[in-house]
């Protein structure tokens, strides 16, 4: 079959101030020579937005506490590098864009500067308020937090999220120390290094202790419950923190598996009640699920755009923010909704305009696998240095169904299963688990969907769920006609393949097969080995 | 009349002292390139730290 031919498209408006992005970078640094000139009203727009975030890391180091715990982990000095983690998530964005990008940024920082707080504040090495530590219910990183949905009055906080999930996005190197520490102990080698660096975080007791109980999830894989297994050990054996295993479904979308997912939400939320002390609301639970549908929303309206020729919350702005706002949050903070609203309105604007985020496009890519955590710029990347447009990712391709929203006796019902549903649909596990239909087969029908002439495709090299389907994603494309570029990575581990390992892959591809010349020739090869 | 011209004087001289020093900060990227040679003093420190390791 003919390979499908793509569209070019030439921004009319071109890009205002630097476009010779790789100019930026110092050779083996570790920051940045100068921030973007991005004509005057982005420039200075940024400006205040980094002064923003600035006002926001003063706020948090004015609390003695904070300072003390920053001295205490070791995870915490990769919060410095909090504004250059911005700077990488904007670089070549202007107007609406960049706005989009710092209404998603801005507030992730903060939620996470408010999650450290509370995590120091009841943390019994640090702030050690035992009343407050009582209201605390510790979750996995890796998990649906919808359980938390009926509880206003305690707090679901993750001790992973800072520690190695954030950690890693703000420096590449972050989680090598930790993984290192799990196989000194044994740990294999060859599991996912997210589970295994959280594992590693908890022997090198280096995770706060604080939370009157603890729920667990059989989230993604082997790597995942090796790592929970180790965490759930000390927790209960040696800091009196009970723990409940909540297994929901593999198989997620047989209409058979449904009632016991449902009947596991129940015991997850009978134990937190029991341990707790505290009472399911469910005008707070509808509440976030009202919240959860708003968001649904225009995640759905968002990828509807991303069919068009104007894609608009796309690359970055839709993985990472979907990441948080689906996973993390699930409708319990009220200021995801405004950013939410804020993000439609900016998107629409743009998308009346028929406006473009980077000087060409010149592919339509659907990015499908688990992305390299230690790389999430790359779809930042892939549009500035190659012109290739991430119309959306397989991390972003989470429920789509509105949940029951308003209080009645058939809704406390369905709210169960929704919650369940929620859980199951946990983001990557609702692709890398529930079988080749969910994963292959899908991919596929996003292709057309999307209009889309090419598929980057993330191989995880320790992700078994992904790995045995390697052939038959190339017969499918090849089928299609469909360019499939594969781009292998260790996840949280760039001493494994590098940043310009990641980028060789598609810039081979790219030269050889496609025959092509880069958009911005300066970004092909980085010297960003040292870099956060 | 005078004084309050003077003192909206000094207020507007510091904000713009204000604004070139935090904007010179901002774009040659020297709040990053301060907290790049602080990272490693606390790299050191944390190896210090006594911790129960264990699984």
């Amino acid at each position: 079959m003919a390979v499908k031919k793509s569209r070019k498209m030439v921004n009319p408006s071109g890009i205002k101030g630097d476009i010779r992005y790789g100019d930026l970078y110092k050779p083996g640094g570790k920051v940045r020579k100068r921030r973007e000139w991005r004509g005057v009203k982005d420039t200075l727009y940024d400006y205040s937005r980094w002064l923003g975030i600035m006002f926001t890391l003063g706020k948090f180091v004015a609390v003695p506490r904070n300072v003390k715990a920053m001295f205490r982990y070791r995870w915490m000095a990769n919060y410095l590098a909090v504004p250059m983690m911005v700077d990488r998530h904007t670089q070549g964005l202007r107007g609406e864009y960049l706005r989009m990008c710092h209404t998603e940024q801005d507030l992730i920082i903060l939620d996470v500067a408010k999650l450290l707080a509370n995590l120091f504040r009841g943390d019994r090495r640090i702030g050690n308020d035992k009343a407050f530590s009582d209201k605390v219910v510790l979750v996995d990183e890796n998990e649906m937090t919808a359980v938390m949905m009926g509880f206003p009055g305690l707090k679901g906080l993750s001790r992973e999220t800072p520690s190695t999930y954030v950690s890693v996005l703000l420096n590449q190197h972050a989680a090598e120390h930790y993984i290192d520490v799990a196989q000194e102990y044994g740990l294999a080698g060859d599991v996912c290094p997210m589970p295994e660096a959280e594992a590693g975080v908890s022997i090198d007791d280096d995770a706060p202790v604080l939370g009157k109980c603890a729920i667990q999830c059989n989230t993604t894989c082997d790597g995942s419950l090796l790592g929970n297994g180790v965490i759930s050990r000390r927790l209960e054996k040696e800091d009196g923190i009970p723990v409940f295993q909540l297994p929901a479904p593999l198989r997620h979308r047989e209409d058979d598996v449904q009632e016991y997912a449902a009947e596991e939400i129940r015991r997850a939320i009978k134990f937190i009640e029991e341990q707790t002390g505290e009472k399911w609301d469910w005008d707070y639970y509808f509440e976030c699920a009202r919240r959860v549908n708003v968001a649904t929303r225009c995640r759905n309206e968002w990828l509807d755009m991303n069919k068009t020729a104007y894609p608009q919350v796309f690359g970055s702005n839709l993985a990472l923010y979907t990441e948080t706002n689906y996973m993390a949050i699930c409708g319990k903070v009220p200021e995801f909704e405004k950013a939410d609203r804020r993000l439609m309105k900016l998107a629409e604007k743009a998308y009346r305009k028929q406006k473009m985020a980077a000087r060409e496009y010149r592919h339509r890519a659907i990015v499908w696998g688990v992305q390299s955590h230690f790389y999430m710029d790359f779809l930042v990347w892939l549009l500035n240095c190659w012109g290739i447009v991430p119309l959306t990712d397989m991390l972003s391709m989470v429920n789509t169904e509105m949940i029951a929203e308003t209080d009645t006796p058939e809704n406390r019902e369905q709210a169960y299963y929704d919650m369940a549903w929620l859980t199951e649909n946990m983001i990557m596990r609702n692709r890398t688990h529930g079988g080749y239909r969910v994963l292959l087969d899908e991919l596929f029908e996003f292709v057309e969907e999307f209009d889309a002439d090419m598929i980057i495709l993330w191989e995880h090299i320790t992700c078994k769920a992904l790995d045995g389907m390697h052939g038959l994603f190339e017969e499918k494309a090849r089928e299609r006609g469909i360019p499939l570029i594969w781009v292998d990575h260790q996840l949280f581990d760039p001493r494994v393949i590098s940043r310009q390992g990641v980028r060789d892959q598609v810039n081979t591809y790219m030269r050889t097969v496609m025959q092509e010349e880069p958009l911005d020739p300066t970004l092909e090869i980085l010297d960003d080995d040292n870099s956060w | 009349m005078k004084k309050v011209l003077k003192a909206m004087m000094y207020l507007l001289l510091c904000c713009t002292g204000l604004f070139a020093v935090t904007f010179v900060i901002y774009f040659f990227n020297l709040d990053m390139k301060l907290t790049s040679k602080i990272e490693p003093l606390l790299q050191k420190h944390y190896d210090r730290i006594e911790r129960d390791q264990h699984l």
